[in-house]
């Protein structure tokens, strides 16, 4: 059960980060590296990582993603 | 003793499947549903209402500890931030001028 | 051809890393290196030897305590080298009012973003955030405090801080925020973490000789302790001076 979703959740990762490389929507993409980085977070948890998951989810789901909106606010939505 | 056991398990299930087929019908509505705002709309109910009573599953199945409280703090922010997020988003959508869904179009 | 090569790239690059990783030992192999080498020790003593019930805190600021304070350097260099990039007249603020006009490249390009100018914060949300601080600051003061004992630390709380910063600056603006975090103190709030490991680290080495040495006499256990909360605090205020300024320094006009 618990290695079953360890894999699981290595998949979405493996699926997120491919979408982030693949969406030419700058915007989308950084919203889909912050679920990626949601999913890090869980995995980081589930292999008892908790003070890394906290990092994580503050930093990689959190300021991340504003400071990436902020920059696409800043210079153009679309991957040239 | 064995009898507020079975009925705090009784409690808890109800409540988790409760919040189960919020979260399958909030997803079923994400998919299906035709435009920003109703989509909105599902996924607010799924944020709030769901992960909500899915929450409030786990604080009855731990009983009265130091971390039931911990879990009601998460419930109630959870009931705080899910509508807030779903006023900000539809609010967004309003503002840049996106039209809501009419039956005539489809 | 290119999309070829790229791909046949991709897969000599990927052969020696899946023969490395199939060289690997066993998930939870108690034998294998990592297990064997000092981590068993960090585990076993770390508790005593190190002053933190976290093991994570006490290998981050004891046992690789120069490490931790390396990375805060760096962390700090690579704030200054974006700051240096970002910073497009001088933030001593209003009295240097002819020297903005002379950086600013195209002074043709303002009227265009004031036309842009976002549409006034939703007060629902205003309310929420408003309501919502007293909470989260209070779990970021808990968390960076805490950090000895449960998982977290000066660099989580100092992130949830600083997220705390950010909504603040959203929904309230600039101004309101740097009372706040006036633009003298933010210098010194983004070195507090150097700051904090320099200062521990100097008193460390005037008591055992070492630099970042804590007393490891059991009576000064309290010491100790109160070193490490130091350092957490200064990791902490530092973490969320540096996320907040690079947010008001790329919101800046």
């Amino acid at each position: 059960m618990s290695l079953t979703f360890d894999i699981l959740l290595l998949l979405l990762l493996i699926v997120t980060a491919l979408a982030v490389a693949w969406t030419k929507d700058l915007l989308a993409a950084a919203i889909i590296f912050s679920s990626y980085s949601l999913m890090m977070c869980l995995l980081w948890q589930h292999r008892g990582a908790p003070d890394v998951a906290m990092t994580e989810a503050a930093v990689g789901a959190g300021i991340t993603t504003v400071l990436f909106l902020v920059a696409i606010g800043r210079t153009t939505r679309r991957e040239k | 003793m064995i009898l507020t056991t079975d009925i705090r398990d009784a409690a808890t299930i109800v409540i988790a499947i409760f919040g189960g087929v919020f979260f399958l019908v909030g997803t079923i509505g994400i998919l299906r549903l035709p435009d920003f705002y109703s989509r909105t709309h599902a996924a607010t109910k799924c944020d709030t209402i769901g992960a909500g009573s899915l929450l409030l599953a786990l604080a009855v199945f731990n009983g009265l500890e130091a971390s039931t409280w911990k879990i009601l703090a998460l419930v109630a922010l959870v009931l705080l931030n899910g509508p807030t997020i779903g006023h900000a988003l539809a609010r967004a959508a309003h503002r840049t001028g996106l039209d809501p869904w009419h039956a005539e179009e489809g | 051809m290119k999309k070829a090569l790229v791909a046949a790239l991709l897969i000599i690059i990927s052969i020696p890393m899946l023969i490395a990783v199939a060289a690997m030992p066993p998930h939870g192999d108690a034998d294998s290196p990592v297990h064997t080498h000092v981590s068993a020790r960090y585990i076993e003593h770390g508790e005593e030897e190190a002053g933190a019930e976290n093991l994570v805190t006490g290998v981050l600021l004891n046992y690789r305590g120069l490490d931790t304070a390396g990375e805060v350097i760096v962390i700090f260099t690579a704030l200054m080298a974006a700051f240096a990039v970002l910073i497009t007249h001088p933030g001593r603020g209003e009295e240097s009012g002819p020297t903005t006009a002379a950086l600013d490249p195209e002074p043709g390009t303002e009227p265009e973003s004031d036309s842009k100018a976002p549409p006034p914060i939703s007060p629902v949300v205003s309310f929420m955030v408003r309501l919502l601080t007293p909470f989260t600051t209070l779990f970021a003061i808990y968390v960076i405090l805490n950090g000895h004992v449960t998982p977290g630390g000066g660099f989580q709380g100092g992130a949830i801080l600083g997220g705390m910063f950010i909504a603040l600056t959203i929904v309230l603006g600039e101004d309101k925020v740097r009372t706040l975090l006036p633009r003298r103190a933010a210098p010194w709030m983004q070195g507090a973490a150097v700051f904090a490991f320099v200062a521990i680290g100097v008193i460390g080495a005037a008591t055992t000789g070492y630099f970042l040495g804590y007393p490891t006499d059991a009576s000064l256990h309290l010491v100790r302790e109160l070193m490490m909360v130091v350092i957490e605090i200064g990791i902490g205020l530092g973490g969320a001076a540096i996320f907040a300024t690079i947010f008001l320094q790329m919101e800046a006009e």
